[in-house]
């Protein structure tokens, strides 16, 4: 299989340059820190399936209403499956470790 | 299906102070309080160190000096995915992109297939996500946007060769029925009851001459975090359509409603495609799809110390949605004086215009160096203080600002 595939690239260039990616691409696995505490576990358990805490650090201090509209569009729009407490739980934590009390929205 | 619940989509989240968006006093409340989170530099596969903003799925972001170049390199070009599962292997022996729906003859093609049946053609064009420098929406209104917070590194310049989509399409034989082309790639969710990757265009877009099935960026294969083995590029175009990995192509009578057409990338459906007053999802809803003018500064890098009396070239690049860039000027005092940059080579109509100012302070103190492209039907940038706002965060292209220092 594997010689097949180098054939295949070999035959390629001659009309175009060798492809670039002839076997599996392994991607770096990044650590991005996470806040212990307040049921961390819980929020690493959902929004972890779907992607890296990189994408909350991006998003820099926020506001409760923003936290809570954020954990509902993960759930109606993005169909994340978790419990009503549980939202609750995550939507607290991020307020805590990641932004602040405010109901002016921003 | 028909119903979305709208109202309730980011719900609270975007029923914030958009009556504001107008005022013109400086944002007391500041957006984004960063907790100073700096995205490691991490090199991935065919890729040089960039700013890491997620591994999964990739996000990169190329660095602001990339704008001192015309032609994005390849391996310093951003990276976006929407999904998490991404193959992390494609067999050029079993890859087919498959042509199908309202077609009389549906279509399996490998990549030698479409080098060797198809007339190539090569475009260079600008590729910019949608909700690139979206950061700075929050930095300059003073409210908040949902989305990545990219800077201006959500963007690239490309020489494309691949297929016309037109080509592919005839060859297939679209039916006289036929209204829409929905295209999707290889990206899957992490659990099968989220929304796919899939976008849609009219069917006369879809058979304009431009639109091309990539599988070259810049006389080399599309990287892997690029799209390989195939991209769709639409010039002119915000890259929400641009297609990864593309790997389907369906022809349909009709419109299906999805959450990557309807929701996301959308903007309110006024003129100004900005929130005036109330809430974003308030407002009828249209995708964002023309690109709209921009310029940024690639050198010198925000915060820089210069010694009075140096020679600098002050440089970066502009474009807008195909029009054609008539002129960059550029402020030296903070926007009360403007001159001329000098434009570089044209690579065409959708490609960066590089453009190039020869400057020698000669009085120490500190500098704001603004940039404002115009194009050739007058589309020129907003001030950062008029740039209108919207919840998503898209299509920022406010008049770029980089502070200096001469001493």
């Amino acid at each position: 299989m594997k010689i097949n595939i180098l054939i295949a690239g070999i035959l390629l260039s001659a009309t175009a340059l060798f492809s670039q990616v002839t076997k599996p691409i392994e991607l770096p696995y990044v650590e991005y820190p996470i806040e212990a505490g307040d049921h961390d576990e819980v929020v690493q358990q959902y929004c972890l399936t779907c992607h890296s805490f990189g994408y909350m650090l991006n998003q820099g201090k926020k506001s409760r209403p923003y936290w809570t509209g954020t954990v509902a569009k993960m759930v109606n729009e993005f169909k994340a499956p978790i419990p009503k407490e549980d939202q609750q739980i995550i939507i607290n934590y991020f307020v805590k470790h990641y932004g602040y009390e405010s109901n002016t929205g921003h | 299906m028909d119903k979305f619940s709208r109202r309730n989509f980011l719900g609270a989240g975007l029923i914030f102070g958009a009556s504001t968006l107008f005022a013109k006093e400086a944002a007391k409340t500041v957006a984004t309080e960063t907790k100073a989170f700096v995205p490691p530099m991490i090199a991935f596969p065919e890729k040089k160190p960039m700013k890491t903003i997620s591994d999964r799925p990739p996000l990169l972001e190329s660095s602001r000096d990339i704008f001192t170049q015309a032609i994005t390199p390849n391996d310093q070009f951003f990276v976006r995915w929407h999904m998490p599962d991404i193959p992390t292997y494609i067999d050029l022996n079993t890859f087919r992109l498959e042509v199908k729906g309202s077609v009389a003859n549906a279509l399996s093609l490998s990549i030698d297939d479409l080098k060797s049946k198809f007339e190539p053609v090569e475009i260079t064009s600008v590729l910019q996500c949608g909700g690139n420098s979206r950061k700075f929406f929050s930095e300059k209104t003073g409210q908040a946007t949902h989305g990545v917070q990219w800077g201006h590194g959500a963007m690239g310049c490309a020489v494309w060769k691949g297929a016309r989509l037109k080509d592919i399409l005839n060859m297939a034989g679209v039916n006289a029925t036929a209204k829409y082309v929905g295209v999707n790639g290889l990206e899957k969710p992490a659990i099968d009851e989220t929304p796919h990757f899939f976008r849609e265009m009219g069917i006369d877009e879809a058979l304009t001459d431009e639109l091309i099935v990539a599988y070259e960026m810049n006389g080399q294969d599309i990287p892997y975090l690029n799209g390989f083995p195939l991209k769709l590029i639409i010039p002119g175009h915000f890259s929400d359509s641009w297609v990864k990995m593309l790997s389907e192509i369906t022809v349909m009578d009709e419109y299906r409603k999805t959450f990557f057409m309807d929701v996301a990338y959308t903007v309110p459906d006024n003129d100004c495609e900005c929130v005036i007053s109330g809430g974003d999802f308030e407002y009828k809803r249209k995708p964002i799809a023309q690109m709209k003018v921009k310029s940024v500064i690639g050198y010198p890098a925000p915060n820089s110390v210069i010694k009075k009396g140096s020679r600098i070239n002050v440089t970066g690049v502009a474009f807008d949605q195909g029009k054609g860039i008539k002129e960059v000027m550029i402020s030296l005092d903070g926007g009360k004086s403007w001159s001329s940059t000098n434009l570089q080579k044209d690579y065409g109509k959708y490609a960066y215009r590089q453009w190039s100012f020869s400057w020698e302070p000669k009085i120490k103190g500190e500098y704001s160096i603004m940039v404002r492209a115009i194009n050739r039907i007058g589309n020129i940038q907003p001030l950062p203080g008029d740039i209108g706002w919207n919840a998503g965060g898209y299509q920022y292209n406010a008049v770029d600002v980089v502070n200096v220092k001469i001493v």
